[in-house]
């Protein structure tokens, strides 16, 4: 266990600075995000102006530290969405098996047939796009499935394991059982599950924004700057730039703390 | 036989499910194809008058039946926003989608293979590792903007927005797919790589391989006579899973570089409510990825028949 | 292991059997092509396509769904179709209207007869003569209420008796007279058998349709029969790019030679090699706002509105400073209707703003909404600066962005909004077109504004047969539009044209669209 583990480390660092930057963007940004003529239009990267500023005037950083912070609310919220229920119906069809099992993770199967974006995209389009709401539901209910698989099949291998097996002679109750003796022995997969998720959710996200089908203005996330980076790459590409590798940090960040955590779990490479 | 004949019997329940929910969805979605036809032009009366003519009044199993009975005859009925057969309109595009998805899956394979094996022999495991995190951590548009900056607008090797068509010219078609190709494949091979590099690894780790090496043989001759037949069972499964992720991709990186393909299809056609293309597309996208999983299922089996009796 | 490998291959070619059926057998996406060797080959590089006679346009959007011009919704449908179809009459560049599929008309003393003298030998691109009875077809189809529902009606020939009399001559009886009733028979005749309009359409225009391929292009081919004065250019290709850093991209790469509707931003990066035609998009744009709607049926909110936004930032913040101040809902084009005196009826006051505010019931501000159609980056501009000059009045306004399909449902035809920035063009040159939308019956009425002079000017305008008394008239409801604050005015927007040099000849129409015919190469 004295082995070195950098990944844990600089991977928390990262998202450490990343978190405490969005932190600070609630309460404070170097300028309005949405404020025209903050500075001269169309600057480079400047003191003054750490990311340059776009078309209209308005502060670059300033608009990045609120993007990132709504794409960092969203793919949160969307793996404790997933996480969440995904995990309590993978419990429970894996540790009861029967009927109800087949038919769930039948039904899991069709959901993964669908490339998670188009599935994205077909329920946000049911649900009416913009709002964060139903981007946190769309996405939160993509990433339902691959967190009840991997639930249920952790909680279907310790079904017969002697503690539990124990614990059912000894009268404790299902529910009981799933909470207080499985759960905590699922989290060395879970943990590293939920930050790739968490990636998974920052992408999607991002490439729904991109689409403008995800969140629009005002709440303007990544993806959505960078679409609209994008038409003015000629004559701003520190907009695209600056975006990009926000969105590229806060990924890189928390896939370091998930491998980290993997290799402390003691999984392979 | 049985094998076969089972998964294949699971692809088209699984492609009547997903066609039947499509259609069901789309259903249910407030928006009206007639009335977004009519556009600024619409009047209650003409959008009733429209959806009669579209047939769209009547009750959705009824249409789902007709639409499937069309698809095994191969008239996927026609589109709302192109008054085009749907088959026709979308045949060139799925070509498109087909060359971008074989181009980005051959690169990935030629890339990530001998990337993987190198980097099975255990050494710089931190480098390795982030680099691999760093390269899976950049979303495929945001590549994809960054190549069309520096590939199409300062060096000039293709004109983004400006897809020659396979058609016209195969050649220059080809270039620009290669380039939305690369902006798909970076995030995949990091991700090959890092399969590969664990599944050699963990297996060079196995008793026999320990004992092979101890008994005097050659690492290198274990490594390519052993270990790496060993390991073909899942990468094979996982270039499967890869053939399905890359059209996800390129759902996405098509829209970057305008690409005329089934991706950018499906994205104007549900704003523009055109349910038969989506509902095809949806169809063919489905079909792409779980055939990509059946194929790398029967390909696994054929490798290593115990398959059949465990696994799925 | 070989019967394993045999299974397999089986199972693939059924697989890839499935699959094909998918595909469906024909690998050919372009619809009508009269001749598919001309629709493939397309010309390499501007040079030579110069030489050849040959054009790339850039536009931005796709075309509708139908190119039938009666089923026309798109004002991007219009602009290039305007090249394949023709009426009786043709507008030209100075709003005239000229004879084309006619060669001459009378209007009786009443005002309520017109006859039409048909050119002789005008003929479809499918080699069809054009007949009296196709215009009387053609008119009627857009007249007629029983006509298929996504026909186009146009209620000016609703209740006109037309006949045949000779054989080369069309005649309408009206039953009111109706000073612009010319202006709808601009209105594309089309052949009365010819079923295939909607995806391979025929008129009478200097270009034909040649093929259509979805998102990616349309194509069209001088029509060497046409009756007029032929174009230079042989073919010309439609290219749809939707992105908008590829315009500048296709321009300078070679891939287009004009681009229509570019920005500012877009004209200062476009380099050499290129010349830039400005004229004006034809169109009012306004933060359009929900009559029938709290707050703003309160004609003081309102107004509060109208003086806390300055139009003039927004011009110099979105648009650098180009564009036409307008005052209320005409435009310049419109030289006889257009009142230039509204265009200051109100200036950027905030004191006064909040004054009116305050007598409106509002010291504090209020919350709203404005719904912009997202695929309009100038719209959304427009409305991100307002959004900003309204939190000095206290107004906190939230931009909520939508697609196209869903304004045109839920803002424009179900009226589901509080306040919008989008442009309103005309289909016609007619001031009616213009200002009929306003009259509280109206069907398009989609601000809700119910104002009884206004109705009663509209009426009076109707019944009028003075050509300057009914401008009289059209202005006054203009200028009742302005005092009432029906919407907040704030431009007609700068439209630049990219050409790339060697070409010459686009011109502005008071309508949008793009005239081919008088593009030329210069030697």
């Amino acid at each position: 266990m004295k082995k070195r583990n950098p990944y844990l480390t600089v991977g928390l660092v990262m998202t450490g600075i990343l978190t405490a930057l969005i932190v600070l963007g609630f309460f404070w940004t170097p300028y309005d995000p949405n404020a025209m003529a903050a500075g001269p239009k169309l600057t480079g990267p400047s003191l003054a102006h750490l990311m340059g500023t776009d078309s209209f005037g308005r502060d670059i950083f300033s608009r990045v530290l609120k993007g990132a912070g709504t794409t960092y609310g969203i793919a949160l919220c969307t793996v404790a969405v997933g996480a969440v229920c995904g995990t309590v119906l993978g419990a429970v069809t894996g540790y009861f098996g029967g009927i109800v099992d087949d038919v769930l993770m039948r039904l899991g199967d069709v959901l993964t047939a669908f490339p998670s974006i188009l599935l994205a995209l077909v329920v946000i389009s049911l649900l009416g796009p913009g709002k964060t709401g139903n981007v946190i539901l769309a996405l939160g209910l993509v990433f339902i499935p691959s967190f009840a698989r991997m639930a249920r099949g952790t909680y279907a291998g310790l079904r017969e394991v002697n503690y539990v097996k124990s614990a059912r002679l000894m009268g404790a109750s299902s529910s009981r059982i799933l909470w207080r003796h499985i759960l905590p022995n699922t989290w060395s997969v879970l943990l590293p599950a939920l930050t790739i998720g968490f990636n998974n959710a920052v992408l999607a996200e991002a490439s729904m924004s991109y689409l403008c089908i995800g969140v629009t203005p005002p709440d303007a996330s990544l993806g959505y700057m960078l679409s609209e980076s994008q038409g003015m790459f000629m004559s701003a590409p520190w907009y695209a730039l600056g975006t990009g590798l926000t969105l590229v940090w806060m990924v890189f960040g928390v896939g370091l703390i998930g491998e980290g955590l993997q290799r402390r779990g003691g999984g392979e490479v | 036989m049985r094998y076969t004949a089972r998964k294949i019997l699971t692809l088209l329940v699984t492609m009547l499910v997903v066609s039947l929910l499509t259609f069901a969805a789309f259903d249910m979605i407030s928006g009206d194809p007639a009335a977004t036809l009519l556009g600024t032009q619409a009047t209650p009366e003409k959008v009733e008058a429209l959806r009669t003519e579209m047939g769209l009044n009547r009750p959705m199993l009824v249409r789902y039946g007709e639409w499937l009975a069309g698809f095994f005859t191969g008239n996927l009925g026609v589109s709302f926003q192109y008054r085009q057969p749907v088959q026709a309109l979308l045949g060139p595009k799925m070509l498109v989608t087909l060359c971008l998805s074989l181009v980005s899956f051959v690169l990935i394979v030629v890339v990530s293979l001998p990337l993987g094996l190198l980097s099975a022999n255990g050494k710089l495991d931190g480098l390795h590792t982030f680099l691999n995190q760093f390269c899976m951590a950049v979303p495929p548009f945001f590549t994809g903007i960054l190549i069309s900056w520096c590939f199409g607008i300062c060096l000039r090797a293709f004109v983004p927005g400006d897809f020659p068509g396979l058609d016209r010219n195969l050649g220059k078609s080809l270039v620009y797919l290669f380039f939305a190709a690369v902006s798909i494949a970076i995030p995949r091979v990091a991700m090959t790589v890092r399969m590969l590099r664990s599944t050699v690894i963990s297996e060079m780790n196995k008793p026999y391989v320990r004992t092979a090496i101890a008994r005097g043989n050659d690492r290198r001759q274990v490594l390519w006579g052993h270990v790496l037949k060993n390991s073909l069972v899942p990468t094979v499964t996982f270039l499967g899973q890869t053939m399905a992720e890359i059209v996800a991709g390129s759902i996405v990186v098509e829209q970057v570089f305008s690409v005329p393909g089934l991706g950018r299809m499906l994205v104007a056609s549900i704003s523009s409510q055109d349910y038969p293309v989506v509902e095809a597309i949806v169809v063919i996208l489905a079909f792409w990825v779980v055939l990509s999983g059946t194929l790398a299922d029967l390909v696994n089996r054929c490798i290593d028949p115990r398959m059949g009796g465990i696994g799925k | 292991m070989k019967k394993r490998i045999l299974t397999l291959l089986a199972a693939v070619c059924l697989l890839s059997a499935v699959l094909s059926g998918c595909g469906g057998g024909s690998q050919n996406g372009t619809t009508g092509t009269t001749d598919q060797s001309t629709a493939n080959t397309q010309t390499e590089g501007p040079a030579a396509r110069a030489a050849a006679g040959e054009l790339n346009v850039g536009i931005a959007q796709d075309l509708d769904s139908s190119l039938d011009p009666h089923k026309t919704v798109k004002a991007g449908t219009r602009e290039v179709m305007f090249n394949v179809f023709e009426g009786l009459l043709k507008p030209d560049a100075s709003g005239n209207l000229n004879p084309a599929v006619a060669e001459s008309y009378t209007v009786s003393e009443d005002h309520l007869l017109y006859t039409f003298k048909l050119r002789a030998g005008v003929k479809f691109h499918n080699g069809q003569e054009v007949t009296p009875e196709d215009v009387i077809w053609s008119y009627q189809r857009c007249g007629d209420a029983n006509a298929p529902a996504d026909i186009i009606q146009v209620a000016a020939f609703a209740n006109v008796e037309m006949y045949q009399e000779g054989d080369d001559t069309v005649c309408f009886q009206l039953q009111e007279p109706n000073n612009e009733f010319a202006s709808y028979l601009t209105t594309a005749v089309l052949p009365k058998d010819y079923t295939e309009q909607d995806t391979a359409p025929v008129g009478t225009g200097p270009f034909k349709f040649v093929s259509r391929t979805a998102q990616e292009s349309v194509v069209l081919e001088r029509f060497d029969d046409y009756w007029g004065e032929k174009p230079d250019l042989t073919k010309v290709t439609y290219k749809i790019i939707e992105n908008a850093d590829s315009i500048l991209l296709s321009l300078q790469s070679g891939a287009v030679d004009v681009f229509a509707h570019l920005t500012t931003n877009q004209i200062q990066q476009l380099g050499d090699g290129f010349h830039v035609e400005e004229g004006t998009m034809n169109l009012v744009q306004a933060l359009y706002l929900n009559n029938a709607e709290k707050p703003f049926d309160d004609v003081r909110v309102r107004q509060a509105l109208c003086y806390a936004i300055d139009r003039q930032q927004i011009l110099d913040l979105a648009f650098d400073g180009y564009g036409t101040l307008l005052g209320s809902s005409m435009y310049p084009a419109f030289s006889k209707y257009f009142d230039d005196e509204l265009t200051n009826y109100y200036t950027y006051n905030t004191e006064k703003a909040k004054e009116l505010l305050t007598e409106a019931g509002y010291p504090n501000g209020f919350d709203m909404t404005i719904t912009v159609p997202s695929n309009y980056q100038s719209h959304m501009d427009t409305a991100q600066v307002i959004v900003e000059q309204l939190k000095a009045v206290g107004i906190n306004a939230a931009i909520q962005p939508v697609t196209w399909e869903s304004w045109v449902q839920d803002t424009y035809s179900n009226r589901q909004f509080q306040s919008t920035v989008v442009g309103v063009d005309a289909s016609n040159m007619t001031a009616r077109a213009m200002l009929e939308r306003f009259v509280s019956t109206a069907s398009r009425d989609f601000i809700n504004y119910n104002n009884a002079d206004y109705d009663a000017l509209f009426a009076q305008a109707q019944a009028c047969y003075d050509d300057g008394e009914q401008t009289a008239l059209y202005r006054a409801m203009e200028k009742n539009l302005a005092e009432n604050a029906a919407n907040v005015y704030i431009q007609d927007m700068a439209d630049f044209v990219a050409v790339r040099d060697g070409l010459e000849g686009p011109s502005f129409y008071p309508i949008y669209v793009l005239d081919l015919s008088t593009i030329h190469y210069t030697k």
